[in-house]
């Protein structure tokens, strides 16, 4: 697995397990990026409600995200969500799109509800751009989205692109390492003639990069790094290509992380079999232990029982 | 910012149970299975290693992400070029390499947890050496940079979990627990939180030999000549998941069935995997005979011969004696093997007759007047038995002391992998 699935496994499955069978149900689990879901049947058996709550609603109501639900949910969405919960989507098993390739994908659609619910900004950002561009000049504002304890993702839109900066915080020296490796492989990995069209990809630590230099309460540490993605048109340019990239980038921060461990996991499986490796080393190297038959006085051997 | 709920990590041979802390059921259940390319028999062999260092971009190879688990794994066993691996074997962790890749995909792919925001709760099997403790803990906070770490005994899990049944009026971590899983049955006597390790017996009766012991019964009836052969053990597997329970008494069982066969007998309605053929087959006598196999041991095979009433007494009768009174007090069911109807029935009435009969013996050979007060048997079977590991563990983790019971991530950067040799006992006070 390279990338990670932008869909929830357990929504996915404990819907479909669900609509063939209906039972009560009160289960509470989670996301990337600490997104808290509950999926639950208050009333009925056959009437399913999944909340969702998200760090950073405030944020991404103000960049429009009931707009992007009810074009995606419709009908779905609660008018009052659950308590501690930001928003809330009923289910009627009872009135499921017919069986097959159909209800497959409301499912689907079902289980891309933190996607859809993060993908506001960018989808503001894009339309932005596209004003911008016919504007002819300009900038955007500089979107924040803090969806996470010390980390932010910022976009803001020009008139010819659209900028996503992650800053990410590594807690963990190896970590730090790791990750430095990483990113500056993404920037290599751009001059490959294969990959050209890819965007264009800057990385600094410690230092912000100027688009959001300017914005105050910044953390100064070597444990911060600044990933740039710039986005042209041509990453947008319908809404097939702009659906995937949003749905890349916004797993940015959970695919660097996940590559991180995995790398880890790789390094410590080699470090095992060299251990082994030496262990066996080592065995030769032992000198064979002497054994020689010991009598009595008498003459008798003596063996171990 | 709130806690998100602890992570609850159940790894057994067969089954791996994953899911959240305060829910009732595991999220995910699937065979701890692994298929990664390469031959599945070549375990010991490392991984590979680039031929020669240089040019950076042969480094690139990305073989190690290359690999299913769970029920992924087995549906692509078949495909060339993958072979199957069963990290676990016994209980014990053989294979760390695919275990920690195992992990890995458990909580990105399935769980979508990211580990540093998590506590961990994982189990492991009564006499686990502390070296393996040590290894989880490295791959844990050193792979995953986990928050906090606890790794709790099994048996104790399944105690706690009996805690959910109203018969249960004292929530005490004294207690027999009887764990039978698919591989093998393990009787396992606690005190106060504490596995009393020398007295640990294990049974070479589990699901699987149940299973195999249906379809003989069934073979030898003629009822499996319509049914494909690849699909007998998945039938007799059925067959004794949904129509078995325990009896009280064969003899009698077998004549209520010959008197009137249509009220007893069952029909169990297959359908052929490929050609999509119907078959019926009648089920009978194995209803009630299957479960017999641990009370009455030599209808199956003369390999063992103990009953496992018998082999429960036995283990009290090792354990000290003050805690006897509670072992017997409290015994627990768990795994998917203990959910026979009347299992418990059969198994408290069983053991009575032994107490019971060994105290008359007592009291004779005293040759005194006074008599014992009698010894209170209570066998404890409730809803959340066939996870009642898992469901222990998520009531565990639910409380709000669990995070005092964890090692967390700043005490293992300073003590080391040492650190989780000892954890402290739920309940117990600080």
């Amino acid at each position: 697995m390279i990338l990670l699935e932008p869909h929830n496994y357990i929504i996915h499955t404990t819907l479909a397990e669900k609509a063939v069978k209906p039972s009560s149900l009160d289960v509470q689990f989670v996301d990337f990026d600490g997104v808290r879901f509950r999926l639950s049947t208050p009333d009925r058996k056959t009437a399913l409600v999944l909340s969702m709550n998200i760090r950073c609603w405030d944020e991404l109501v103000r960049y429009g995200v009931h707009d992007i639900l009810k074009r995606e949910y419709g009908p779905l969405l609660k008018a009052e969500p659950e308590n501690e919960y930001n928003v809330s989507l009923e289910i009627d098993l009872e009135q499921l799109p017919p069986d097959g390739e159909q209800r497959d994908a409301f499912f689907k659609s079902l289980a891309l509800l933190k996607r859809n619910a993060l993908a506001a900004p960018f989808e503001l950002g894009f339309h932005a751009q596209k004003q911008l561009e016919a504007a002819g000049s300009g900038q955007g504002d500089l979107m924040a989205l803090h969806y996470r304890d010390e980390e932010v993702i910022y976009v803001q839109a020009s008139s010819d692109r659209v900028t996503v900066i992650f800053s990410t915080m590594f807690r963990e020296e190896t970590d730090r390492v790791f990750g430095k490796v990483f990113l500056q492989e993404f920037v290599d990995a751009r001059r490959l003639p294969t990959i050209q069209s890819a965007p264009q990809v800057l990385y600094t630590t410690r230092e912000p990069p100027l688009e959001i230099r300017h914005l105050p309460g910044l953390h100064d540490s070597d444990d911060v790094g600044y990933v740039t993605f710039v986005l042209f048109p041509r990453h947008f340019a319908n809404s097939i290509v702009a659906n995937t990239t949003i749905t890349h980038i916004q797993l940015f921060r959970d695919y660097l992380h996940y590559h991180i461990k995995c790398s880890k996991a790789y390094m410590h499986s080699r470090m095992r079999h060299r251990v082994s490796e030496f262990q066996k080393v080592l065995n030769r190297a032992k000198t064979e232990q002497a054994t020689v038959e010991r009598k009595t006085v008498t003459g008798r051997s003596m063996t171990l029982r | 910012m709130s806690l998100l709920a602890p992570i609850i990590c159940d790894n057994g041979t067969g089954f791996s149970k994953v899911g959240f802390a305060g829910n009732s059921d595991p999220s995910f259940v699937f065979p701890t299975a692994i298929a990664t390319r390469g031959p599945a028999s070549q375990a010991s062999r490392g991984p590979s290693v680039p031929s020669k260092p240089g040019h950076l971009a042969s480094k690139r190879g990305v073989e190690d992400l290359d690999f299913f688990i769970g029920d992924e794994a087995l549906a692509n066993a078949q495909t060339p070029g993958y072979g199957i691996n069963y990290p676990i074997r016994h209980g014990q962790i053989e294979n760390w390499d695919y275990m920690e890749r195992y992990w890995e995909q458990t909580i990105f792919k399935y769980l979508r947890a990211e580990p540093e925001d998590h506590y961990f709760l994982l189990t492991e099997p009564p006499l686990n050496p502390p070296e393996n403790r040590e290894q989880t803990a490295e791959i844990f906070f050193e792979s995953f940079n986990i928050k906090g770490l606890y790794i709790a005994v099994q048996a104790v899990l399944a105690l706690a979990a009996s805690w959910s049944s109203n018969r249960v009026t004292d929530r005490t971590l004294t207690g027999t627990v009887i764990d039978s899983g698919d591989g093998v049955t393990h009787v396992i006597p606690c005190a106060e939180g504490y596995v009393i390790g020398s007295a640990i017996k294990h049974i070479p009766i589990a699901g699987r030999d149940i299973t195999q012991f249906v379809l003989n019964l069934m073979r030898e009836r003629g009822e499996m000549a319509n049914v494909p052969p690849e699909d007998q053990l998945k039938v007799a597997g059925k067959v004794k998941e949904q129509y078995s329970y325990v009896c009280q008494d064969i003899v009698k069982e077998f004549r209520k069935y010959d008197q009137e066969p249509y009220k007893y007998f069952a029909r169990y309605e297959g359908e052929h995997t490929v050609t999509g053929r119907k078959y019926e087959i009648d089920v009978g006598y194995e209803r009630f005979l299957a479960p017999e196999i641990f009370f009455n041991p030599e209808i199956n095979s003369s390999e063992f011969l103990t009953p496992l009433p018998e082999i429960v007494d036995g283990v009290i009768q090792q354990s000290p004696i003050d805690v006897r009174r509670g072992l017997y007090k409290n015994i627990v069911l768990s795994g998917g093997s203990t959910m026979f109807q009347h299992f418990g029935q059969r198994l408290k009435r069983d053991l009575k007759q032994i107490v019971d009969r060994r105290l008359e013996v007592n009291a004779q050979a005293s040759g005194s007047q006074l008599r014992s007060s009698g010894v209170e048997v209570e066998v404890i079977s409730h809803k959340r038995q066939r996870y009642a590991v898992w469901f222990g563990g998520s009531l565990m983790a639910s409380l709000p002391e669990f995070y005092s019971f964890c090692h967390t991530k700043a005490q293992y950067d300073e003590i080391g992998p040492s650190i989780c040799r000892r954890y402290q006992i739920f309940g117990s006070a600080t």
